[in-house]
This record gives structure tokens, C-alpha cells and sequence, in this order.
């Protein structure tokens, strides 16, 4: 290739650049072409710009129209029609498991209430959209939260609405059957006032068993901590699932909050606990020590899931639902799922897991964990808040919990005569649309729990209560949790373990005793 | 100037986009974090500002201090053998002859650099596992070590992170290294061998002094992202080895994004930034960058 030759780009370009014209003739072309192709260039740019913004902003439009007329429908009375009402939700659970159910979802919520709804769920990285959202003054009516720490956070940040005057008022969610009274106090603020209202019924965690492996080896229920580590001792050693491999662990968990049904037998309550009016972490004291020593010895003996440490729940799930594991620690709805999952499978299986009470403490009380409950809140910029209100109540009446639950009529099951029958799409959906459980009293539901589930949430009942969530917990949690794990894999003795943890909760004003 | 204008007017317009790009997406959210730094930032409501008490959290706070010398460990690590296994890598692909097995080599280290750290990093925490690891099952039955649960040891919990970055990386920089090689004048090394040159001398006085400026510009663009180590953290950590592999950006993501304390989190990042800057001239400054 010559390189001197010179480009032919086109005709017309390749006739300008060859006419005998004057120099600065030539020059003024060559600007003006420059030009030309810079202007295309820019406005093609600024068109494909515009193009974008136009198509966000048609993508959007369900935001932007509740926007424009969020100001009307808030300043109307209740008796205004419903239909006028629109809604914007920005939701972790609440919806249809696709983006094709989850318009049919805001469809089925539209058809049932009158609001227009846009429910946005993000697939991941909920909390970082909840803080992108309102951190650049996105305006949700409704944002869908799980952590009671975070709900703290955002009532002293101004970001969640007073809803006390409306929960008192309102005639269903002032009804002890549909909401018990007590429960109020997760959602109140240091003021006394109620700041959110529950999305759904939030169970805790317990130890769970193969029972079927528990009968198989002639063993009772565990009820002591002695107890438990001979059954442990026997999953791992006497070959329970019959294979004739040693390759069962008696035990495995994932993180330190899933090991209150042990810590139990030591009287021990995780988090914070408030001791006259100063912030103790019983984990962190000296009398979690023998019990991070029993998790050391089981970690010796090989009881212990060597695994627990990076483990996350769905490797503990996976293994208990693989007959390598015979107990895990973990929700009272999913022992009805790993039940309902490995019958499925298959119809003939032995396979029984069952929710067991922690271990007694020293009084013979037990120490289980309630989870922080999922909660609805209203941010303080929210433009339908009427509409908000409307579907709080929704959410806790019957067809706000079938829809919750079972999910969409015709999608997800169908009723006729009263009868609920699920369709494969809703047999799939385990009937799960946010609301597996919930408070309502006065609203049956129209299956039997999974095997096991009423058991296990018998034993939340009973036994477990709500942890202290202070604002300093995430700091103090990451000391705890690291000797803790180093206490209970036996790479440090547990009693420098504690001590350390002390140490250093003390150095950072973590703690006051 | 207004003729130089006119001259060149229709390539200044052209720069008008870019420049707008990094106007909107570059310094603009660089000047709301410096802003919000400022700020007792709430998300809703007034956002009063509070002087530099946010830099002062930061400063006064023992986490942010240990997250620095964890990313100038892991950093540091990650940067020194980042920078020297691709190096011996691409030196030793040089000398082999054979072209497949040159390109077979080149395409089977190249690949982790295509994964993201998600699989990267599910798959270390396969392979490491203490049970039924393949790292651990040769150790074992090779050199009867028992076997040990890296991720969850503090002593091997840096470790594990430097030679997992470096594996992931390592191919993406051989091949920038073989690049410089390539184009290594082949008179120099006829001259040496005339000289009587061995294949080391050639490559200690031939490729390695040729390659220089490739280095110096390999090493100056790891050292941009010694303290911008995150995803890899966020895959790999757990509570156990927390304290020893949070780094600054971690810490960032966990003041802002987890506890919503987003004045402190634009703070400690405006730190980050100084300290990518001091550490990006000194770099330069002792490679001489500049006079490649």
C-alpha cells in the first residue's frame, strides 16, 4: 500500500481535495467539511441523548405520572374514589417472582383496591437501591424494609413518616386480632411513636433436626447441651444415612446468630442486652467461654461442619437436604420446605426434618431467636400517601393476605365455590408472594402449613424473643463474630477469645460492662 | 487566538461531548462527595454542613485505620506479584518455541481475567475448602498436610487474597508484557548472540531493558487500583477473617450502603482519593515515568 497516495473517502470529498482552487479556499473547504462532520457527529450525540432521556423518562412514566398527580390524590379525603389513587412501591419481597407475574401482581392489586400501582423489585443489592433512591431524591410511597437496626436509622435520618395517628385510627389495624397489640413496640421509635406497619408474620430460628436419623439410631430429642452432643456425636459416627461411609456431620451452621438455640444452655441472648440502664453482649462475656469450648470440641471431633464459617444458608440448606448434615439451625418455615422439597423429590422418603427447642439454660428456661420482622414504611417525601395508608389496610385484609400469599387468581390458583385449588405456576411459587405468614387472626388459611412449619413456629412462640438492635451493633458484631469463630474453630482458646473480645468492644465504647 | 479559533474551532467542538461526559459522570459526582463530606447528610430532609467532623470520624476511628494497612498489605501484595509472575510468565513463554503451545499457555491464563470475581471467587471458596477441596485433598494425600481452612485462617487469609488476585490477573498482564516483547527490534538480539550473548543475557540485557517503558506503565496502572480493591473482599471475606481483610473500600461500602452513614462514607472516600493520588507520584516519581 502506498501510503502517500492519497484517501479516497468519496467522490465529492476526493473532487474538492483535487481542484485547482486557492490555497485558502482550500483550507476554508476543508473547515467547512470539518465542521459539517463535527456538527453531524455532536447532534447525532446529543440526539441519541435526547433519545435516551425521552425513553427514561417513558420508562418512568408511572413514576412521573403518580408525581403529577401524587399532590391531588394525597389531599383528597378517604372517600375518594380509589381508582384516582396511584401508588409507587419499591419492594425486596412483596410481587411476582417474575417481571410477567409482577404485572400481573400490580394489575391484581389494582383490580382489588382501585390504586394504579408500580412495584419496583430490585433482583439484588436492596439495600444500596433503597440508599441510591432516596439519597437522590426518588419518591416512593411505600419502601419495603427488613432490619430493625436500619428502621432506627431511618426514623433519626427523617426518612420514614409518623404513622402513628393512622394505625391508631384505623379500624383494622387498631384490631388486636389482626395485629396483637404488643407487637407495635418493634415498629415504635425511641419517641414512642410507630413508624412502619408489618408487611407479614416474622417467625425465628431454631435447631432442626432429621428425625428420621434421630429414630433410626434409637435417640431422643436432644433437651440438654450434653444431650446434643451425643446425638451430634452419633450423626457423625454411626453412619445414620446407611451408607457405610463415614461422610455425615452431626452439625453445621452459618454465622453466629444461628447458634442461639446453644447458646441457650448458657443463658445467653445475642446482640445486645440492656443490664441497668448499660449495654452488655452476653456472647462476648465470660460465660459464653465453656460454650465456645463445647463448639471447639465438637469442631475437634469432627462434629462440626468444618465448612461454618464461610458457609452461607444455602450451603447449610443443601447440605441437610444431601444426608450429610443432621441438624442445621435455621427458620421455622423451612422445615415445611426442606420437607415439602425432598418429598417432592420423592413421595417415599424417609427424610423428616423437625423443629427441636434449644438447649435448657440453667433454669431450664431456652433462649430462641425471633427474627427482625419485614415492615412497610413511608418515606417522609411520598406523594400518595393516602393511597399508602389505603393499602396498608389492603395488605392486612384477607384479599391483601391471599394475595400475599397464594399469589394471583388465575396465575397462581384458582377458587371456585370457595375452594382454593394452586396451579403448577402457584405450586411452584410455594405460596410465597411476600406474606407466607401472617398476624390476622380472622383469616384462615385456605391450605395446611407444610409438615412441621406449625410446630417449629409453636416453638418461636414460646420460646424466642426480639434482639436489642443499637446502632453501634454492625461495629461491635464484626469483633464478636471474628474471636467468636476463632473461639469456636479452636484456632484460639476460648478464653483469650472472650477477653480479646472485651478488650476491644471496651476500646471502642461498645460496651459499658 | 480568535484566528486559531477559527483554525481549529470544529475540533474543539468535537471535544464538547467528552468533555461533557466526564463533566457529568466524572467530576460532578466528584464534587457531591467532596460536598457531602462536608455534610451531616441525611436522606431526607436538611443537610446541614458540619465542617470537617466527618473526616474527623474518620480519622479517629480504628477501623479506617486497620482497612488502610489491610489494602496496603493486600495492595502491595497483589501489586508486587501482579507485576512479577506475569512477568517470569511472559519471559518464559518467550523462550518457548512452539507457537500452539505459546497461545495454548497465553489463552488458559488469560481466561480467569475474563470471569468475574463472583465465580472467581465461589470457586476459591470450592477449592479451599477444608473437606472436600482440591487444594486441600493434594496436600494431603501428596505431602500428608492436614488440612487447613484458608479462608477462615487469619494467617492465610492476605495470603489467600494476594495469589488469588494475582492468578486472576495474570494472564490480562503477560500479555501486555509479550506485546513489549514482540516488539523488541530482532537486530538486538542478532548483535548479542554475535556477542556471544547466552539466552539469560539476552533476556537480562535484550527484552528486560527493551520492555521498560511496558513496565513502568503495567505497574503505574496496577498501582492506580491498590486502593480500589473491593469486589474480590466483598466475594472472599467472612466474619472470621474481617478484621484482617476489610480494605478502605469495604469500609466505605459498609459506612454508606449498610449503615446509611453516607457524610462519613463521602469522607473516607475523598481520603481514598488523596491517598490513590500520593501513592500514583510517588509511583511515577520513582519509575522515573516520565522519561520513558
Amino acid at each position: 500500500m502506498n501510503f502517500n497516495s492519497p484517501i479516497k473517502t468519496s467522490s465529492r470529498l476526493s473532487h474538492l481535495a483535487e481542484s485547482p482552487a486557492p490555497a485558502w479556499k482550500k483550507q476554508k473547504t476543508r473547515s467547512r467539511i470539518t465542521l459539517l462532520v463535527s456538527l453531524l457527529t455532536l447532534g447525532s450525540m446529543l440526539l441519541s441523548a435526547c433519545g435516551t432521556s425521552s425513553s427514561n423518562a417513558s420508562n418512568g412514566s408511572g413514576a412521573n405520572a403518580s408525581s403529577a398527580d401524587g399532590s391531588a390524590s394525597a389531599g383528597e379525603t378517604s372517600s375518594a374514589p380509589a381508582a384516582d389513587m396511584k401508588l409507587r412501591i419499591l419492594s425486596s419481597n412483596v410481587g411476582g417472582k417474575t417481571p410477567e407475574e409482577m404485572k400481573k401482581f400490580e394489575e391484581e392489586i389494582t383490580r382489588l383496591t382501585g390504586i394504579e400501582v408500580t412495584i419496583e423489585k430490585p433482583a439484588s443489592d436492596y439495600d444500596q437501591k433503597v440508599l441510591t433512591a432516596l439519597g437522590s431524591g426518588e419518591k416512593y410511597d411505600l419502601i419495603e424494609g427488613s432490619d430493625l437496626g436500619k428502621l432506627n436509622t431511618f426514623i433519626d435520618q427523617g426518612v420514614t413518616m409518623d404513622l402513628t395517628d393512622f394505625v391508631q385510627g384505623s379500624k383494622e389495624l387498631s384490631d388486636p386480632t389482626v395485629v396483637p397489640t404488643e407487637e407495635w413496640d418493634q415498629l415504635k421509635g425511641k419517641d414512642g411513636h410507630i413508624y412502619a406497619v408489618f408487611s407479614k408474620f416474622q417467625g425465628g430460628t431454631m435447631p432442626i433436626v432429621r428425625k428420621d436419623w434421630l429414630d433410626k439410631l434409637h435417640l431422643q430429642e436432644p433437651k440438654t447441651l450434653d444431650d446434643y452432643y451425643n446425638v451430634l456425636k452419633a450423626f457423625t459416627e454411626q453412619d445414620p444415612d446407611g451408607n457405610g461411609k463415614k461422610d455425615t456431620y452431626g452439625l453445621s451452621t452459618s454465622g453466629l446468630y444461628d447458634i442461639q438455640g446453644f447458646m441457650s444452655a448458657a443463658g445467653l441472648k445475642y446482640r445486645y442486652v440492656m443490664k441497668d440502664g448499660k449495654r452488655t453482649i452476653p456472647y462476648a462475656s465470660d460465660a459464653a467461654i465453656p460454650m465456645y469450648e463445647w463448639f471447639a470440641k465438637l469442631t475437634k471431633e469432627g462434629i462440626l461442619d468444618p465448612n461454618f464459617v464461610t458457609n452461607d444458608t444455602a450451603k447449610m440448606r443443601n447440605l441437610f437436604l444431601t444426608d450429610r448434615v443432621g441438624m442445621i439451625t435455621y427458620w421455622d418455615a423451612w422445615v415445611g420446605m426442606l420437607n415439602n422439597t425432598r418429598q417432592e423429590e420423592d413421595p417415599n422418603t424417609s427424610f423428616q426434618a423437625e423443629a427441636v427447642a434449644g438447649a435448657e439454660g440453667p433454669d431450664g428456661k431456652i433462649i430462641l431467636r425471633r427474627g427482625d420482622p419485614d415492615y412497610w414504611m413511608v418515606p417522609a417525601n411520598a406523594e400518595h400517601v393516602e393511597a399508602a395508608e389505603k393499602f396498608l389496610e389492603f395488605w392486612h385484609s384477607e384479599p391483601g393476605i391471599i394475595l400475599g400469599s397464594l399469589g394471583i387468581e388465575g396465575e397462581d390458583y384458582t377458587k371456585d365455590n370457595g375452594t382454593y385449588t394452586l396451579t403448577e405456576t402457584g405450586k411452584e411459587h410455594g405460596m410465597d408472594h411476600g406474606v407466607p405468614f401472617w398476624y390476622n387472626e380472622n383469616v384462615k388459611a385456605p391450605f395446611d402449613k407444610l409438615p412441621g412449619v406449625q410446630a417449629a413456629q409453636d416453638l418461636v412462640k414460646q420460646y424466642a424473643t426480639l434482639e436489642l438492635s443499637l446502632p453501634e451493633w454492625s461495629d461491635a458484631e464484626k469483633i464478636v463474630t471474628n474471636y467468636a469463630l476463632k473461639a469456636m474453630s479452636g484456632s484460639m482458646p476460648a478464653a483469650d477469645a472472650v477477653k480479646q473480645m472485651q478488650k476491644e468492644l471496651k476500646a471502642a465504647n461498645l460496651i459499658d460492662e | 487566538m480568535l484566528k486559531t479559533w477559527c483554525k481549529y474551532g470544529a475540533l474543539y467542538l468535537m471535544m464538547v461531548p467528552v468533555i461533557c461526559y466526564f463533566l457529568v459522570y466524572g467530576y460532578y459526582p466528584l464534587a457531591r462527595g467532596l460536598q457531602i463530606s462536608f455534610q451531616d447528610y441525611r436522606l431526607i430532609g436538611n443537610r446541614p454542613y458540619i465542617g470537617f467532623d466527618n473526616y474527623g470520624t474518620v480519622w479517629h476511628d480504628p477501623n479506617f485505620w486497620k482497612s488502610l494497612t489491610n489494602t496496603l498489605v493486600i495492595g502491595g501484595g497483589s501489586l508486587v506479584c501482579g507485576f512479577l509472575a506475569p512477568l517470569i510468565i511472559a519471559l518464559s513463554l518467550n523462550e518457548v518455541l512452539k507457537s500452539w503451545f505459546k497461545k495454548t499457555a497465553q489463552m488458559i491464563l488469560y481466561v480467569p481475567h475474563l470471569l468475574s470475581w463472583v465465580v472467581v471467587g465461589g470457586m476459591w471458596i470450592y477449592l479451599l475448602s477444608p473437606d472436600t477441596g482440591l487444594v486441600n485433598l493434594l496436600l494431603q494425600r501428596t505431602l500428608d498436610i492436614p488440612p487447613v481452612h484458608y479462608l477462615a485462617e487469619s494467617g492465610w487469609a492476605r495470603v489467600v487474597m494476594i495469589l488469588v488476585a494475582t492468578w486472576k490477573d495474570m494472564g490480562y498482564n503477560c500479555i501486555l508484557f509479550l506485546a513489549g516483547i514482540v516488539a523488541i527490534n530482532p537486530s538486538l538480539y542478532e548483535a548479542a548472540r554475535l556477542d556471544g550473548a547466552t539466552r539469560w543475557q539476552q533476556v537480562r540485557y535484550v527484552t528486560l531493558p527493551q520492555i521498560q517503558s511496558t513496565m513502568k506503565v503495567v505497574l503505574l496502572l496496577n498501582t492506580l487500583g491498590v486502593l480500589r480493591i473491593f469486589d474480590q473482599v466483598f466475594v472472599l471475606r467472612n466474619n472470621s477473617t474481617a478484621p484482617d481483610v476489610d480494605v478502605l473500600m469495604y469500609y466505605t461500602y459498609q459506612k454508606g450502603i449498610l449503615d446509611f452513614h453516607v457524610g462519613v462514607a463521602a469522607a473516607a472516600s475523598m481520603l481514598v482519593l488523596i491517598f490513590t493520588l500520593l501513592l500514583t507520584l510517588i509511583v511515577r516519581k520513582l519509575t522515573r515515568f516520565d522519561e520513558v
